[in-house]
């Protein structure tokens, strides 16, 4: 990126035309491309700085403007939707562009490889505008830039079974998702304490496993959220975690599940209910395969996640049918778990999606996993070089960076001094302060696709969704699309990275743009240190 | 004698009114169904009923038809439907004021002196339909039975209902202050979200709020003859609390039962008031601030100088009569002596009267306190004001205790009567990192974050003898904020605040094992009447009591 020796102010003309210049747009970047037009003018945000822009205002009236951005293709290939540019594979996703403001003639050009790489672009013009009585303007108007992700998977991972969240509230998250160029929706749809997620070959789940009848994501609804997301080059990884977290099948199926809400809870699952499919049982076996094939047929996307997390061998140890069942096959307890896995990767492959896996499956229950398989490290930042070493793909999420449900107190009744079991709370300096590759080898670097701060729910809902998420998401979108080292060649971890005039800065503004649109996002600082970049930095 | 014995083990026997929050001082509670008539109506007897008293009603009425709230069952309530049929219907609740006792409004009743609040009420409704009855010695005490009344009815399909029929509650506070404090200078709210909050306030039963208006950050406030500060302290034009603004919250609060207790602090955390008036203020903006202040920017009031002093009075003077309150708190917290060594105006003038730096504060301190006794006035100040200075105070004078609970013993000792508000137990905005910036790896000062639980286990008499135990007027929940705003307002607070308001009403002690499900019930109610309360746990526990447990 370069921004040019001096400020050079220049303004949006008020009749600005974004013009494709390339045969047959598709229908989803025109639509990308009427909300950027739309925005550019409903976005009343004001430059971070006292006075809030009146001191441009004698520039502002000589300044030139700018009449058109130029959306460009340069693959010469025949232009792909959005939607089918997201969801190619993730190692082959094109998000690459370059724009440059000042082009000759008061145009702005904005090109790329895909479609996908141009609606980056438009989120990262739409980021250089600032409000002034209407007047809309940037002091950087020499601006050049060169983007691409360091990382394909930049991702949030979402609970909606410990508390439902309203489909609005998915698809404003999704929104602003997309303004920090996150890539994935990991969604977290369903767990032990409820089924919200209608499932075609099995309706009768989400009719008595969902909180109530308001409280289920109905085909439609996935369908209208996938798409949503799609068009805003968010791919959805659907996660049916299994066998454990799966107590809420018990609802209408309790055949398939052991030790359902045996007490005391601790003894048999991570957190109450407990209760886990009876991976032994052929009958659940085939129940798996068919509920995984129904749900994965609706999918566009190419990967898809079986969970695995926190399984509980008591549970199945003391589980009469599943001792039965063992007996009957003459199978230990691991072969069975190995081959629920490998039958469930097999209907996640026979798709066509890659298998994603949390750790624990890999890493403490030796499972043999599908080699394309993508594992989630979750439980500490260390487990991420013992994935790499059996030379697995993974993501990062681990608790001690990334999870935003951390240190709001133990949510478990009846425990007065209890904290939250990963305290303390991640602030966005810690998940900025993450390494994507530290303890890897430079040839195991290519395992890492990238990572995602998850949202568990026991202590979340529609209510303070927004104010738990952002802006801290941001923080970890930066981590995993700029990489180690910033625009201006230095290291994004460098001295004084999370000052008041650095990252701080930048995600003050980001955090102010969303509250303009709408996303309620909490206040990093007092506003007269947002004001005032640096002053409230500890040693200033 | 027989039926009440029978009554009382009915009582024991079944499981608690979940819909009561805070825990009344006595009640005893049936399991028989009780609909609620669609023609419902409160009646109110007596000559000469206040506005508010019928606003009241009319605000209890309208949320019993809107509030629409499932039973936090499994099934929300389905499984009541069968009772209906053959339950009664309660048409009539009727509203009386004990013998003797005058029809004054509520509003002038919450802005007494706390000692002097009377909210005392009892409330009966007998499961046969037969009407309900609410009495007190005040229209306050009416008040918060109505809103008692107002937390036992669900709905499921269009019927209004209880199961806790028959009721029968004597209630009286524990404490007088039971409080919630907001600051609106760090970050600005907007006088909707004021009044949510309140609103939110008065479903517990809290009855003080405690606004720190303004601090070195911003000047939202305008005081009339004193508009240059806001005009130029205010972080925008818009963020301005006008006198109207002022009033309008005041009397929203008084209507409500929440007397309105502003703080405007000095001599420290008043670095905006050089933006109007650069001459008062000692340090302004001095670096790094971290010698100067607790917090940027550095900057405080030339307490040494007559002519601060004199207009800091005269301040206060007009601030008083925005706000009806009988108290007043001018603060007194983290004052920095080292800012006053490097302010020359300051060391000049201590060195032509002769004074210690201390003696000045004693002067600023009476003289302006001076001011709000000759109003009317009881002054209200942060802890360091008796532990950490040497100054004169009047033995009215009450005491916020905030740096530690720790602290609490020592206050007492001093003989002020006293508000808890310590940090380690009621401060809801630790233990989300730091906000300074360039400061990676920094914790909040106050970490961890301050749980439900925690509060909710704090015993306000503790290490106290049983005569600086009469010293504690009650306590309350703050938000300072740093980091905060309009945008996670509501669920930094709620439900966590109504924890105190328990604590404080119905006196320490309580179970948070049994306490759980009827916090999850209030949350759930607020939540109905958009008050964005955050979820203390999945919707599987919520309808399941005790079943999360730690050992269930």
């Amino acid at each position: 990126m370069s921004t040019g020796d001096s400020p050079s102010i220049l303004k949006l003309s008020s009749d600005l035309d974004i013009h494709v210049r390339f045969a047959n747009p598709p229908p989803d970047l025109r639509a990308a491309i009427m909300r950027t037009q739309s925005r550019l003018f409903s976005d009343s945000f004001q430059p971070l700085v006292l006075g809030r822009g009146s001191a441009d205002t004698d520039q502002l009236k000589n300044a030139p403007a700018l009449v058109s951005l130029e959306l460009m293709l340069v693959s010469g290939r025949p232009a792909r939707s959005i939607v089918e540019e997201t969801n190619v594979a993730i190692e082959a996703k094109s998000e690459a562009y370059s724009l440059s403001l000042r082009d000759g003639n008061n145009s702005a050009i904005l090109s790329a490889n895909s479609t996908l790489g141009l609606f980056r672009g438009l989120a990262t013009f739409e980021q250089l505008w600032y409000d002034y009585q209407g007047i809309k303007y940037t002091l950087n108007g020499d601006m050049k830039i060169d983007d691409e992700p360091a990382f394909p998977y930049r991702g949030f991972s979402f609970d909606t079974a410990r508390n439902f969240y309203p489909v609005s509230d998915i698809l404003r998250t999704l929104d602003a998702m997309s303004w920090v160029k996150l890539s994935v929706l990991y969604w977290h749809i369903i767990d032990s304490q409820s089924f919200p997620l209608e499932v075609k070959a099995f309706p009768e789940l989400s009719e008595k496993g969902a909180y109530s009848a308001n409280e289920i994501y109905t085909e439609d609804d996935v369908q209208l959220i996938v798409q949503y997301a799609n068009e805003r080059g968010i791919d959805v990884v659907m996660e049916l975690d299994s066998p454990g977290h799966t107590t809420a099948i018990g609802a209408a199926h309790p055949e398939h599940i052991a030790c359902a809400s045996k007490s005391p809870w601790s003894k048999y699952a991570s957190e109450p209910p407990a209760g886990q499919l009876r991976i032994a049982s052929p009958t659940t076996l085939a129940f798996a395969k068919t509920f995984f094939a129904s749900v994965a047929s609706n999918l566009p996307g190419k990967m898809m996640s079986s969970g695995g997390d926190e399984v509980n061998l008591l549970c199945w140890e003391e589980d009469d049918e599943t001792q039965a069942d063992l007996a009957q096959r003459n199978i230990t307890i691991s072969d069975a778990l190995n081959q629920f896995v490998e039958t469930v990767q097999g209907v996640i492959a026979a798709h066509d999606k890659t298998p994603f896996i949390k750790s624990d499956m890999v890493l403490t229950h030796n499972v043999p996993v599908l080699n394309d398989t993508v594992v989630v490290v979750w439980q500490t930042s260390e487990d991420a070089a013992a994935v790499a070493e059996r030379q697995l793909r993974f993501i990062h999420q681990p608790s001690n960076y990334f999870y935003l449900d951390c240190g709001a107190g133990d949510w478990l009744g009846n425990n007065i001094a209890g904290n939250s079991w990963c305290d303390p709370f991640k602030t966005w300096q810690r998940a900025y302060s993450f390494n994507p590759y530290a303890n890897l080898t430079l040839e195991q670097r290519p395992l890492v696709l990238g990572g995602q701060m998850p949202l568990w729910s026991e202590q979340s809902s529609s209510e303070n969704l927004d104010s738990i998420i952002w802006p801290r998401l941001a923080a970890a979108a930066e981590v995993f699309w700029t990489g180690a080292t910033l625009p201006d060649g230095t290291s994004r971890l460098g001295k004084n990275a999370t000052s008041g005039t650095r990252a701080l800065a930048r995600l003050n503004e980001l955090r102010y743009r969303l509250v303009d649109r709408g996303v309620k996002a909490i206040a990093l600082q007092p506003k007269w240190c947002v004001l005032r970049p640096g002053e409230c930095d500890l040693d200033s | 004698m027989k039926f009440l014995a029978l009554a009382s083990l009915i009582a024991v026997a079944c499981q608690p009114a979940y819909g009561l929050w805070p825990q009344p001082k006595s009640a005893e509670t049936g399991t028989t169904t009780l609909k609620l008539s669609p023609v419902f109506t409160i009646t109110v007897s007596g000559p000469g009923v206040p506005n508010d008293v019928w606003d009241a009603v009319f605000r209890t009425e309208a949320a019993l038809n809107k509030d629409k709230l499932g039973r936090l069952v499994v099934g929300r309530g389905s499984s009541d439907t069968a009772s209906f049929a053959k339950a009664k219907t309660l048409s009539k609740l009727t509203l009386s004021l004990e013998k003797g006792a005058k029809w004054t409004s509520i509003t002038s009743e919450a802005q007494k002196a706390p000692e002097d609040r009377d909210e005392a009420y009892q409330l009966t409704i007998p499961s046969d339909g037969s009407a309900a009855t609410l009495t007190a010695n005040s229209t306050l005490g009416l008040y918060r039975g109505l809103t008692t009344f107002g937390q036992l009815w669900y709905e499921h399909s269009g019927t209004t209902y209880t199961v806790d029929a028959p009721v029968k509650i004597a209630d009286a506070p524990a404490y007088p202050y039971r409080g919630f404090m907001l600051d609106t200078a760090r970050n600005y709210f907007p006088v909707a979200d004021i009044k949510r909050t309140l609103n939110a306030m008065s479903m517990v039963k809290l009855n003080q709020f405690h606004w720190h208006v303004v601090d070195s950050q911003s000047f939202p406030l305008e005081i009339p003859g004193f508009t240059d500060l806001a005009a130029k302290g205010a972080y925008e034009p818009s963020k301005i609390y006008t006198p109207d603004d002022v009033k309008d919250i005041v009397d929203y609060a008084g209507a409500r039962g929440i007397d309105v207790m502003v703080e405007i602090d000095t001599p420290g955390h008043t670095a905006i008031i050089a933006e109007a008036h650069p001459e008062y203020i000692a340090c302004p903006g001095a670096t790094p601030w971290a010698t100067y202040a607790n917090e940027p920017p550095a900057g405080q009031l030339r307490f040494a100088d007559a002519h601060v002093t004199k207009y800091i009075g005269d301040l206060f003077s007009s601030a008083t009569k925005m706000f009806p309150s009988t108290m007043f708190s001018t603060g007194g917290d983290e004052l920095n002596t080292n800012c006053y060594g490097i302010d020359e105006p300051t060391q000049a003038n201590l060195n032509s009267t002769g004074r210690t730096l201390e003696q000045a504060l004693d002067d600023f301190t009476q003289s302006t306190h001076k001011v709000l006794e000759d109003s009317g006035k009881t002054p209200v100040v942060w802890e360091e004001m008796v532990l950490a200075h040497n100054v004169t105070l009047s033995v009215d004078t009450k005491v916020l205790v905030w740096i530690s609970s720790a602290n609490v013993k020592a206050v007492a000792e001093s003989g002020h009567k006293l508000i808890h508000a310590a940090s380690d137990y009621f401060y809801l905005d630790c233990g989300h990192g730091a906000w300074v910036g360039d400061f990676p790896t920094g914790n909040s000062w106050c970490d961890p974050f301050k749980s439900w639980q925690l509060s909710y286990s704090f015993d306000p008499v503790a290490n106290l003898t049983a005569d600086e135990a009469k010293l504690v007027l009650g306590g309350q929940h703050l938000l300072w904020t740093e980091q905060s705003s309009s945008e996670n307002l509501d669920d930094t607070v709620w439900p966590r605040a109504a924890s105190s308001a328990e604590l404080f009403w119905t006196g320490p002690g309580g179970n948070v094992s049994t306490a759980l499900p009827r916090l999850h019930d209030v949350a759930y109610r607020m939540r109905q009447r958009g008050i964005k309360a955050i979820a203390l746990q999945p919707e599987w526990c919520a309808l399941r009591p005790g079943v999360c447990d730690l050992t269930a």
